[in-house]
């Protein structure tokens, strides 16, 4: 992975993750949200795992599987008083437990962000990028993290990508992790007049 | 008398969302399906007015469940309302008898827009 | 007494005391090897079933297949003999059940492949706590044997 292609990913990510806190920051309209800031980064895999302030904090994952013309996967992260916070703003209750209500009110924030992020992509590429209904989870950040790289078959020296995210007056903080195949993402370079490797 | 809308949606959240936007303005919610199999069902019991149809969804997908209400019922008013909002699916839903696609997320007006521009 | 952690890929071992801890196994699977009479225990995190060829300089604790001798060899090193060594499992999970990924699920193919070396190795399994839909975290007390498994929410197990 040369720097030319980090570069581009880290691009990638930069745009789609725009798109992404836009489409949030719409959800959350006449509400407490104001600015929203993206800060790509590039992590190694080993390291991947531990970054959300410990392997033990628990963290709500969203996890969709990317398919059409460019394959893959991609997952949305928040620690769980980000989560809290988020379903008070979208369902005005503030309960002690997440519930149903609560999980699904997270499910649907993940899918419209990771969707709006494929649609940005996509619009820019003309390759079309369709993610499948999302798995949710509520556990451990190191669980979350590895079942997240196992299940994208991610391995080796593969890169993960995260874009944060974080909104000032209320604590919510988000991590967008995309995931294409090696394959796929060299046909995402070659759009944009990129050489392969 | 209002007009009757059948809301489908994957998560029960947008659903609720899309409920109280919708019976906010005067129109009665008659029947919540799940996924597009659900859909189908519902539509052929309940003959609602219009329909608010996701695409990403388990089971059978929006698109197929679009085709088959359209087949059940030529006349169907069907609205799409879902996060993908790539133009290869617009182009497909709506050549699949959608009347109208609202990419998520949208706001009331645009939903109430379309229900009565659609609707009458 | 100190605890060591070991990460996703790592494997770790201790003699007579200490605790050895694997937080956050998802799909990974946590491996505890244990030699009662010489208090030799080794700890192992293992992140798939099949090591990769064109992954150059993976820990060999990353793959089952490299994951489980390794394991095997660092006890003997630290005095343990192979043939009363005990294994314990926790992990194989699949945290996002509803989804169809790729291949059947990474938590338990990973569970089968570690039960499989071990069986090969003649080590029996006499404690574990695998598959579901949840994390888990494993501590593995040296001095005595005793496995712990917490998800979250939840008061510990010993397995």
């Amino acid at each position: 992975m040369n720097e030319m292609k980090l570069d581009f990913l880290r691009e990638l990510a930069n745009i789609g993750t725009g798109h992404a806190t836009t489409a949030l920051s719409q959800m959350l309209d006449g509400k407490l949200f104001q600015l929203v800031v993206p800060d790509a980064q590039m992590l190694p895999f080993t390291e991947a795992a531990d970054y959300m302030g410990g392997l033990e904090k628990v963290v709500v994952g969203i996890f969709v599987v990317i398919s059409g013309d460019v394959q893959g996967h991609m997952a949305c992260l928040h620690p769980l008083e980000s989560a809290r916070t988020l379903i008070r703003l979208l369902t005005g209750e503030d309960k002690p437990e997440i519930d149903e209500m609560g999980r699904s009110a997270l499910q649907e924030l993940g899918n419209i962000m990771v969707t709006s992020f494929l649609n940005a992509l996509s619009k820019m590429t003309n390759l079309l990028m369709m993610p499948s209904v999302p798995g949710l989870a509520i556990d451990m950040a190191g669980a979350v993290w590895e079942s997240i790289l196992a299940g994208a078959e991610v391995a080796g020296e593969v890169t993960v990508i995260r874009t944060r995210f974080s909104a000032e007056g209320e604590a919510i903080e988000g991590h967008i992790i995309f995931l294409p195949d090696e394959d796929d993402f060299n046909k995402i370079a070659r759009q944009f007049g990129l050489e392969e490797h | 008398m209002a007009k009757t809308v059948l809301i489908t949606d994957d998560t029960a959240f947008m659903r609720m969302t899309l409920r109280n936007v919708i019976e906010k303005n005067g129109y009665e919610v008659v029947g919540e399906a799940a996924n597009g199999e659900e859909a189908i069902t519902l539509y052929q019991e309940l003959k609602p007015d219009l329909v608010t149809m996701d695409i990403t969804m388990p089971k059978v997908d929006g698109i197929t469940a679009i085709k088959e209400i359209m087949k059940i019922d030529p006349q169907a008013k069907i609205i799409v309302c879902s996060a993908m909002g790539q133009k290869p699916m617009v182009i497909e839903a709506l050549s699949a008898g959608a009347k109208d696609f609202l990419v998520k997320p949208f706001d009331a007006e645009r939903v109430v827009e379309s229900l009565r521009k659609i609707g009458s | 007494m100190s605890e060591v952690f070991v990460n996703m890929g790592e494997i770790s071992s201790a003699k007579s005391q200490g605790i050895l801890t694997t937080v956050g196994l998802g799909s990974c699977i946590g491996v505890t090897l244990y030699d009662e009479r010489a208090k030799v225990g080794v700890m192992g995190h293992i992140f798939l079933p099949r090591s990769r060829p064109n992954d150059h300089g993976a820990p060999p604790g990353k793959y089952a297949d490299t994951g489980i001798p390794a394991m095997i060899d660092e006890a003997v090193r630290l005095g343990a003999s192979k043939g009363r060594l005990q294994a314990k499992l926790a992990g194989g999970a699949n945290l996002f059940p509803n989804l169809n990924l790729r291949s059947i699920s990474i938590g338990q193919q990973n569970i089968d492949a570690v039960v499989q070396l071990l069986k090969q190795h003649g080590i029996p399994i006499i404690g574990q706590d695998v598959a579901g839909s949840h994390g888990r975290k494993m501590r593995f007390f040296v001095e005595n044997g005793v496995v712990t498994v917490t998800a979250i929410g939840k008061e510990p197990v010993q397995i």
